[in-house]
């Protein structure tokens, strides 16, 4: 005799989710499910299109991160072209990808996040919002929403467009960069560098002082797992560089070029959400793991910037590797905010940026693939291209998917201590916190309002026998 | 102007949350619409989970869900003016290309054709069925005003605010993407249809005289033309302009087909034929709408088919 219980969050990005547990009579939770109710089907939609267009097209899977498909997809066409863009090519999508991670980070940190850090966990839904924040801390607020506009406007000057840009294209960039526009680039990230400089030391005080006011978080939100992010040269990079896997004890299992990523990830479909699973497959075992920020900071062994270097040894120290608590992963933010700001800096100012920006690519009757570290951690395009250019097969491994099995893992680890203690209102906020301290892409959309819209079905063979709503 | 602010809503229904993101991208000019307007519902900025009566309210995505056609519906209820704002909500966006498929077939690709799918399983409990077509929500509710584009360029979405807060007319014009591109029509002898990666095309002249497949001219100006002044031919995803849409025997391919062999040495039936074969990626952002998708000569199953055919083989 089990019980389900079904909490529907009302709110998301990519679709609806909802989180499902399933119990047996004592109240342990046998199963947990986070479900993905909606599926797009872009890798039948993108099936005879033109491939030359799909850095275009494929950004619009998501206005969250649509330079990172726009330039996995780039990429996969030069793989297929087998080119590689020139120095100023190369540079320019990675001027253009700082922008967005700079854009991408700020939002969640000072957006997002923001009022978690500056009111605490619990505070009240009605001033926990942005507009509460530029009321308790206007300074912090102002500055945190002007480098997340200077991102997005170095992203659109070099993307031609901020959400969905479009000038990455097979062998490089379409367009060279003016003077007015590298003046107006370079201003703006210096000015990005010297921003972030004066919010970080805030920002991670705020972290700080949340964790300690909150000692169950750093041990709950522990979960052991494989870890898969992208390094170059060891550092981590998240525009190009070879995947690395890392298991829980934080050995190196694996390296490897996105071309051969279907050697070593599996995707498992599950009955229960469009959501598909995806393990690692290393020395013939299948292992759960994470992608994203905290990924990214426990494969690499350092940073390419000094700022952010000082930022990564703190935290390593602090912290550890492989650092496995989820709730760091805005911890890791800021130091990836921190890099891409610097970056940003070090690139306008590289004397090869000016140069050829484009080589000749020609894709037909080819198969490339290409990937980046989306925001939210390693995007991977396959297409499969025919003599008239036309794609005749697509395959994407998304970030968000690759931590369904991880975030199932942490809602039974603790749906089940939730269930036993917790009332009703504190059942909501322990699962919605789990949820989101993996920020999947909706976790964007559930946290700017405050507190998930959350209905809790508990069913007893059928029957509703309980139900939990937060009023709102 | 009185003091009183404008209560405005947003709602997102499917779509990948890019308009929202515009909204947030007015940057420092969203402190003066702040001034005037007290934004209520809205996903991305504020926790009000209710819908309170509001003067102005913002839809963004298609209707594709029965939360989607629920929340449009109480939308319409509670706002007197709505915006169908962004591709999506006014032509059904990219997704709408899912139309051309049935879920069947997306679901076998899906979950059994992809390389890295061990398994072969299809999702079938505790997901809800996936709706059979991507609707525009003018098919659902009455829309007052359509600000296409993907997103809008924040130009028009200013422009559209400040003039619903002023209460006069929006200054835009309904000029095709051409209105804005640098590029100058000539006639040129291009012989053959080619794109960006076959040649490099000259960024003095216009992608049709070189023989480029571009839809500025069929497309409406809701971007300030950012591709074709950045190398990059239209795709088309602000939507087609408002003669198209009005014309029945007009739609993108016969306007641009016609434009293209008057400015090379190529046939336009050759050209016309050429955009039916890729009538996916002509069509992209605008096929679930019945405003194109009713037009006499617009068959872009069959096209889609005839080519998917070969495809599926």
């Amino acid at each position: 005799m089990n019980k389900t219980i079904t909490i529907d969050p009302v709110t998301r990005i990519e679709g609806h989710a909802k989180i499902l547990l399933e119990c047996n009579e004592q109240g342990a939770v046998d199963e947990a499910f986070f479900i993905v109710n909606e599926l797009r089907g872009f890798e039948r939609i993108l099936v005879g299109m033109e491939a030359h267009t799909l850095p275009q097209v494929t950004a619009r899977i998501c206005g969250v991160c649509p330079t990172a498909h726009h330039l996995a997809s780039a990429k996969a066409l030069d793989n297929a072209a087998g080119v590689e863009p020139p120095p100023a090519g190369k540079l320019l999508r990675e001027l253009m990808y700082m922008g967005h991670m700079i854009h991408s980070h700020a939002l969640s940190l000072f957006v997002l996040a923001g009022p978690d850090l500056v009111f605490g966990l619990g505070g009240e839904a009605a001033t926990q919002n942005i507009v509460g924040m530029v009321e308790a801390n206007p300074e912090l607020t102002k500055k945190g929403l002007r480098v997340r506009s200077i991102g997005q406007k170095i992203n659109e000057v070099i993307g031609g467009r901020g959400i969905h840009p479009v000038t990455a294209i097979a062998g490089g960039i379409s367009a060279r960069l003016s003077d007015d526009q590298h003046a107006r680039v370079s201003a703006l990230s210096t000015e990005a560098v010297t921003l972030v400089n004066e919010l970080s030391p805030t920002i991670k005080d705020m972290l700080l002082k949340l964790l300690d006011d909150n000692p169950v978080l750093l041990d709950k939100l522990n979960l052991p797992s494989w870890y898969l992010g992208t390094v170059n040269g060891g550092k981590l990079n998240v525009y190009d560089g070879l995947l690395r896997a890392m298991d829980d004890t934080g050995a190196v299992r694996a390296e490897f070029e996105a071309g051969a990523y279907a050697d070593y990830l599996v995707e498992r479909a599950v009955r229960k959400s469009y959501a598909k699973e995806v393990y690692l497959d290393v020395d013939g075992a299948e292992h759960m793991y994470r992608v994203s920020t905290l990924a990214r900071m426990n494969v690499a062994d350092g940073m390419e910037t000094p700022l952010a270097q000082k930022e990564f040894e703190e935290f390593r120290d602090r912290f550890g590797r492989p650092c496995h608590n989820a709730i760091l992963q805005m911890y890791c933010k800021l130091v990836e905010l921190v890099y891409a700001c610097e970056k940003a800096h070090e690139i306008i100012n590289h004397r090869d940026l000016r140069g050829e920006t484009r080589v000749p690519a020609s894709i037909k009757g080819t198969h490339g693939i290409g990937h980046v570290e989306a925001p939210r951690g390693v995007l991977i395009h396959d297409y499969k291209i025919d003599a008239e250019g036309i794609v005749r097969g697509a395959n994407m491994i998304i970030a968000t998917q690759q931590n369904t099995a991880a975030i199932n893992a942490s809602l039974k680890e603790s749906g089940a201590d939730l269930l036993a203690g917790g009332n009703d209102e504190q059942v909501l906020n322990g699962l919605e916190f789990v949820v989101r301290c993996y920020d999947p892409c909706l976790a964007c959309s559930t946290h700017a309002v405050g507190q998930m819209e959350l209905t809790v079905e508990v069913a007893h063979q059928g029957r509703v026998m309980r139900r939990l709503a937060r009023e709102v | 102007m009185s003091d009183e602010k404008i209560r405005l809503n947003t709602d997102w229904l499917c779509d990948c949350g890019g308009c929202h993101v515009a909204l947030v991208d007015l940057h420092e000019k969203i402190l003066q619409v702040l001034d005037s307007v007290e934004i209520q519902h809205c996903p991305v900025l504020t926790d009000v989970k209710d819908y309170p009566p509001a003067r102005i309210g913002i839809l963004t995505g298609s209707v594709r869900t029965e939360h989607d056609r629920h929340a449009a519906l109480v939308m319409r209820e509670k706002c007197e003016i709505i915006i169908a704002f962004g591709t999506c909500a006014v032509y059904g966006g990219l997704h709408g290309a899912g139309l051309a498929h049935s879920r069947e077939e997306i679901m076998e690709h899906v979950y059994r054709r992809s390389p890295t799918t061990k398994t072969d399983t299809i999702p079938d409990a505790e997901v809800s069925e996936l709706a059979k077509m991507v609707t525009p929500i003018d098919e659902v509710i009455d829309v007052d005003l359509y600000l296409p584009g993907c997103p809008p360029h924040p130009h028009f979405i200013f422009e559209s605010l400040a003039s619903l807060i002023e209460g006069r007319e929006p200054r835009v014009t309904q000029d095709s993407v051409c209105g804005r591109c640098k590029r100058q029509m000539i006639k040129g002898d291009a012989r053959e249809i080619r794109n960006t990666l076959d040649e490099v095309p000259d960024e003095r002249f216009c992608f049709l005289s070189q023989g480029h497949i571009c839809l500025g001219s069929a497309t409406l100006d809701r971007c300030l033309a950012p591709c074709p002044n950045h190398g990059i031919a239209c795709t088309g995803c602000a939507g087609p302009t408002m003669q198209i849409l009005t014309e029945p025997y007009l739609d993108i391919r016969t306007e641009v087909s016609d434009r293209m062999a008057r400015l090379t040495a190529i046939d336009e039936d050759i050209i016309k034929t050429y955009m039916e074969k890729t009538a996916k990626t002509q069509y992209a952002y605008a096929m679930a709408t019945k405003m194109i998708g009713n037009k006499p000569t617009f068959l872009i199953k069959k096209w889609i088919a005839d080519v998917e055919g070969q495809i599926n083989e």
